[in-house]
């Protein structure tokens, strides 16, 4: 218990630096991944906006950045997050790569949200006279929110996990301190303790996000 | 109001080409309501959805009150759409939105203000009765009501055509009875034209005034509808009658073969004719009869009469020559037939 209070400060201070990392990328994630996910799945045949090289493209970019390691993006993007943020290690350079990789998997989630709408609903609103513009305002984004909430709800968490690697840019946060103080000096009290922490964060983002979908799914 | 002609509509798949629409011919007047009834993969959806062209056929011309709708321009064809309303199976109605807020949504579209869509909301809600519904989501609805909410949205734009895809196809038949009453009472009252697609002959039968039957793409029959029971031509018109009037004779009826078994259809004033006394009294023939049926269609009497006809093959002949005479529509029906149909 000692342990714990003499490490509680170092461990409140990765929360904040995780919460940090997680959030900001998260918010350019869905900022630049929302618009990709709609163009995505408008652009497929059949769809309001069918293009398909518009649609094999992107959905090439996504699959190639879903497949690089995070490890290796990180590393690889450097000269983009020095030019990005004036830095390449820190805690705010981390959220560069993490917002990268974000992106395309946001891409997805969005696609297969999205995806979920009936057809015939699109169809009913085509028959209206609805421009797409207007289809994918009242049309696709309220109908796929509970389905968005949770996808972004999801890429929350996939990013706590990711953002435990950016301690090898020197970018803080929970999983560097589990690594540095738990395995790499045996402080096995501050590795449960930093495991805790970070289980509790996924179970109340996931709680939340769980809330919020059934709040706005009446499916 | 919609003149049709000469559509074609091929759909290229893994499997070569398909057709799904080949010379379409139809004109539909203003204010009636007319069906297109067809088996499944006879075209019947895509020949509705060219109507508002959510289909694009590859030939042939569609004009609604006067204007070639296949030659308009994205922007013109977006302003048509919401003068034609369109209800459909499965509803379609937005899960993210109330009863309310789903009638609001082509006005919306159309840019309505809010205060006109407001008033208009609650006067549909009214005319399809679910104002006392009206801020609940669909899926605390049933079928009948999701439909009702669907034509309500439908007619927000006051549509001068309504297009219904099988609108009654997943309802009950009381649901079913209750869209197709409200159906006919939007068409008095806001002198609608309708046009409905369905593959159940008794929705044809309860509201259309006319009917064009499909068969792989064509239209194989079209008329009256009181005209198409009393004197279907082809096969597959006499299937769907039959799922509406089956006059099926039972597999274990011995029928005697002497004679010959018929089937006599009689519309309106002729319903009233005593036809078997005069065939007995005149044709010395005996009429047995096997079945009989009297039935109402746009509020004309049909009726359905099958007999077995026993005499001399000469005065049968006879006989039937003379119920032609009186108008009534007369089929032999073969010891084949007798079983098969």
């Amino acid at each position: 218990m000692n342990n714990l209070t003499q490490y509680s400060e170092l461990i409140w201070n990765g929360t904040l630096e995780t919460l940090y990392m997680v959030g900001v990328s998260l918010f350019f994630a869905v900022i630049i991944g929302l618009p990709l996910g709609i163009l995505i799945v408008i652009t497929r045949k059949d769809h309001i906006a069918p293009c398909q090289f518009i649609y094999r493209i992107l959905d090439t970019i996504i699959n190639i950045g879903r497949s690089i390691p995070f490890i290796i993006l990180m590393v690889a993007i450097i000269p983009f997050t020095r030019k990005l943020v004036g830095s390449s290690i820190g805690t705010t350079a981390a959220i560069v790569p993490l917002a990268v990789a974000a992106i395309p998997f946001v891409g997805r989630v969005v696609e297969s949200a999205m995806l979920e709408i009936s057809p015939g609903v699109i169809e009913a609103a085509r028959s209206m006279g609805a421009t797409p513009l207007q289809i994918i305002m009242k049309v696709l984004l309220p109908e796929a929110l509970p389905g968005l909430i949770l996808g972004i709800t999801l890429t929350a968490i996939n990013l706590i996990g990711y953002s435990a690697m950016a301690g090898a840019i020197g970018g803080g946060g929970l999983g560097d301190i589990a690594i540095r103080y738990g395995y790499q000096r045996f402080r096995v009290t501050v590795m449960i303790a930093t495991v805790v922490v970070l289980v509790l964060l996924v179970d109340i983002i996931q709680w939340i996000g769980n809330k919020i979908a059934a709040y706005y799914d009446h499916r | 109001m919609i003149e049709i002609r000469g559509l074609y509509k091929n759909y290229i798949t893994a499997q070569g080409s398909l057709t799904a629409l080949s010379n379409i011919n139809l004109n539909i007047k203003e204010g009636e309501i007319y069906g297109i009834i067809g088996p499944s993969g006879a075209g019947k959806s895509t020949m509705i959805r060219t109507l508002n062209l959510l289909e694009v056929p590859d030939r042939g011309s569609i004009m609604i009150n006067g204007e070639e709708i296949t030659a308009l321009n994205k922007k013109e064809l977006r302003e048509r759409r919401k003068k034609i309303g369109m209800i459909f199976q499965h509803f379609n109605l937005l899960s993210s939105r109330t009863v309310r807020g789903n009638i609001s949504f082509p006005m919306e579209i159309a840019g309505v203000p809010d205060a006109e869509r407001e008033e208009k909301v609650e006067k549909l809600m009214e005319l399809v009765g679910l104002s006392d519904r009206a801020d609940h989501y669909p899926s605390e609805l049933s079928g009948g009501q999701k439909q009702r909410v669907g034509i309500a949205r439908a007619l927000s734009n006051d549509p001068e055509i309504l297009l219904s895809d099988e609108a009654t196809s997943s309802l009950d038949p009381e649901s079913t009875d209750s869209i197709l009453k409200l159906l006919k009472k939007i068409r008095d009252e806001l002198n609608l034209t309708i046009v409905l697609i369905t593959h159940e002959m008794d929705v044809i039968k309860k509201v259309c005034d006319r009917v064009a039957v499909m068969e792989e793409g064509q239209i194989v029959e079209e008329g009256k509808v009181i005209d198409i029971f009393v004197n279907p031509q082809q096969p597959v018109t006499r299937r769907f009658i039959k799922t509406v009037i089956d006059y099926n004779l039972p597999e274990g009826l011995n029928i005697t073969q002497k004679g010959r078994l018929v089937r006599v259809s009689f519309k309106g004033e002729s319903t009233h004719k005593p036809l078997i006394s005069l065939l007995i009294k005149k044709y010395n023939i005996d009429a047995n009869i096997l079945y009989g049926k009297i039935d109402e269609i746009q509020g004309i009497p049909f009726g359905t009469l099958i007999l077995d006809l026993e005499g001399s093959d000469e005065s049968i002949d006879e006989a039937l020559e003379f119920i032609g005479q009186l108008g009534l529509a007369v089929e032999v029906l073969t010891d084949e037939q007798s079983n098969s149909i």
